[in-house]
């Protein structure tokens, strides 16, 4: 009898210990590989922005083109962008759509990093746990020129830089870390079926109109809406930004949000940790 | 035999690849055992150890296994059960004209697969310098891989692997790629690596000449089992022979 009861707890420590095993070989890959997650970074860079005439100037017109694009449909066509807080619309637009630029092109091309970069999982040998982490630092390095710029333009308005900036680095760091998490578990799904990329690049639309990006989430009159929304991580990461630009708050403040988040963080991380676990093994076999 | 001098060491090694009918009931066999499902085994306990300084031919049919192992050996594929170890950089010459990026230049990928093997500054550009002497493909070097032909490709890729100075050297007799010059240039290359009597030479083929040239040890593949194990002329015998026949020095 004992011993029938021990079994199942028996079985839970073994796979407990095996998937311990597998995020040890994961910081060990990126510990060894450190040097090389650098480089192949800004070889993904360079290769995302080589073969055209302006080159990295594309990195600043794409975003410029889309916020110019939905400013002036929202404040001239609709007619519905106002100040918030002080701060012009324009503004307010550019604080949340930013980390926008980044999440986006996670949520579409770092759910197909391991089709890409075929040739390190097959006919290299490769840890194939870092392939996210550089794809998802060359989008980053993106990413930061993008907040610089934006800095500047914050300046140049006339809002200086203040002490709420400082937790500009903790968003940053927090976006990061949850999207390429996300970026490990979509790849090895898409590598495994074409379906589930295709479901992600029709979603990107739906996820940018839902998660508060052009529109003000704190809006939101229905005290379980209100709540409910804040679990979406791109709500979360997006409303921080505009925290540090617009609406002057730490983000420790709300503390509901920071935990739904966490949550999600950690979700996330049981999600890419359960999918590598089962799938980097087969990962070589169906590319 | 101290332990070191062992530089493969296979137990029981086996590759199941599973089957499902398409793409979807793949996908949904990730999360429950209930699809069904073909397995197919690509090997079956594999068992061999391979001393350093061997040269070793693996004879075999189509789908007798050999790709399978050697990608095992590189260390791409993973067994479904059992235990390899390899001890030693393996440089794999398999398939010569994949693993580049085709956006980048012949020199860029050099520069590329230099970083990915971990190499300094210094030790990149004396690859580089090797790479762009022994291929010998002029200007192309400095052209999008994606312009290049196959056989300018493999001139790059044989290369590369040749320069990274391999303890284990996998040959893929696939490796038919090419003028006539460049093959004897490469076969040179081939013998002046297997002549340090450190470096592993592991040798695919169909043909057994070519293997009764090169190496001293034979397997035979079949259906993925290993069916022999010895020296190079009885294993030549075996796959040749009528599969009636006794077997001598079966392992």
């Amino acid at each position: 009898m004992a011993q029938a009861r021990q079994a199942p707890l028996d079985l839970l420590a073994i796979r407990a210990k095996r998937y311990g095993a597998t995020l040890v070989d994961i910081v060990r890959e990126h510990r060894d590989y450190r040097k090389q997650i650098f480089q192949l970074a800004a070889v993904d860079l360079m290769r995302t922005y080589r073969g055209s005439a302006l080159g990295w100037l594309w990195a600043v017109i794409k975003p410029s083109v889309t916020i110019f694009v939905y400013w002036f449909a929202f404040s001239v066509g609709l007619r519905a962008g106002k100040d918030v807080g002080g701060f012009p619309f324009f503004l307010w637009l550019v604080a949340g759509i930013i980390p926008w630029f980044y999440m986006s092109e996670m949520l579409t091309q770092g759910s197909t990093n391991f089709k890409r970069y075929d040739y390190l999982v097959t006919k290299i040998r490769f840890p194939v746990s870092t392939i996210s982490t550089f794809v998802s630092l060359s989008k980053l390095y993106v990413h930061i020129a993008l907040l610089l710029i934006v800095v500047v333009l914050f300046i140049l308005f006339g809002y200086p830089v203040d002490v709420y900036f400082l937790q500009l680095p903790v968003y940053v760091a927090l976006m990061f870390l949850f999207f390429t998490m996300w970026s490990m578990f979509a790849s090895l799904l898409s590598a495994m079926s074409k379906d589930f990329a295709n479901v992600v690049s029709s979603f990107v639309m739906a996820i940018f109109w839902v998660s508060g990006i052009m529109w003000d989430v704190n809006q939101i009159s229905d005290p379980v809406l209100s709540k409910v929304l804040l679990f979406n991580p791109v709500t979360f990461l997006a409303n921080g930004y505009r925290n540090v630009f617009i609406y002057k708050r730490w983000f420790f403040q709300d503390t509901f949000a920071l935990m739904a988040f966490l949550i999600m963080l950690a979700g996330m991380f049981g999600l890419a940790l359960y999918t590598f676990h089962r799938l980097r093994r087969d990962i070589a076999d169906v590319l | 035999m101290t332990a070191s001098d062992v530089v493969i060491d296979f137990r029981h090694v086996y590759k199941r690849y599973r089957l499902y009918r398409s793409d979807k009931h793949r996908f949904l066999g990730i999360f429950t055992k209930r699809v069904k499902y073909r397995e197919v085994f690509a090997n079956r306990d594999l068992t061999f150890k391979v001393k350093r300084g061997e040269s070793l031919a693996i004879l075999g049919k189509n789908g007798a296994g050999k790709s399978t192992m050697l990608k095992m050996i590189t260390g791409v594929a993973f067994p479904s059960s059992g235990h390899i170890e390899v001890n030693g950089r393996v440089s794999a010459l398999l398939e010569l004209t994949a693993g580049f990026d085709p956006e980048f230049t012949g020199r860029e990928n050099v520069h590329l697969r230099g970083q990915l093997w971990g190499l300094d500054k210094e030790e990149i550009l004396a690859l580089e310098k090797q790479v762009v002497e022994f291929a010998d493909i002029g200007v192309y070097m400095d052209q999008p891989m994606r312009t290049y032909s196959s056989g300018m490709k493999a001139r790059v890729g044989f290369a590369i692997s040749a320069s990274i100075n391999p303890e284990i050297l996998v040959v893929d007799e696939a490796l038919s790629v090419g003028d006539k010059a460049f093959r004897e240039k490469c076969d040179r290359k081939i013998k002046e690596i297997m002549a340090k009597d450190d470096v592993t030479v592991i040798f695919v083929t169909h043909s057994s000449a070519s293997a009764a040239a090169v190496c001293n040890r034979g397997m035979v593949l079949e259906k993925g089992k290993l069916v022999f194990d010895g020296s190079i002329d009885d294993a030549i015998e075996f796959y040749e022979g009528p599969r009636e026949q006794p077997l001598v020095a079966e392992v």
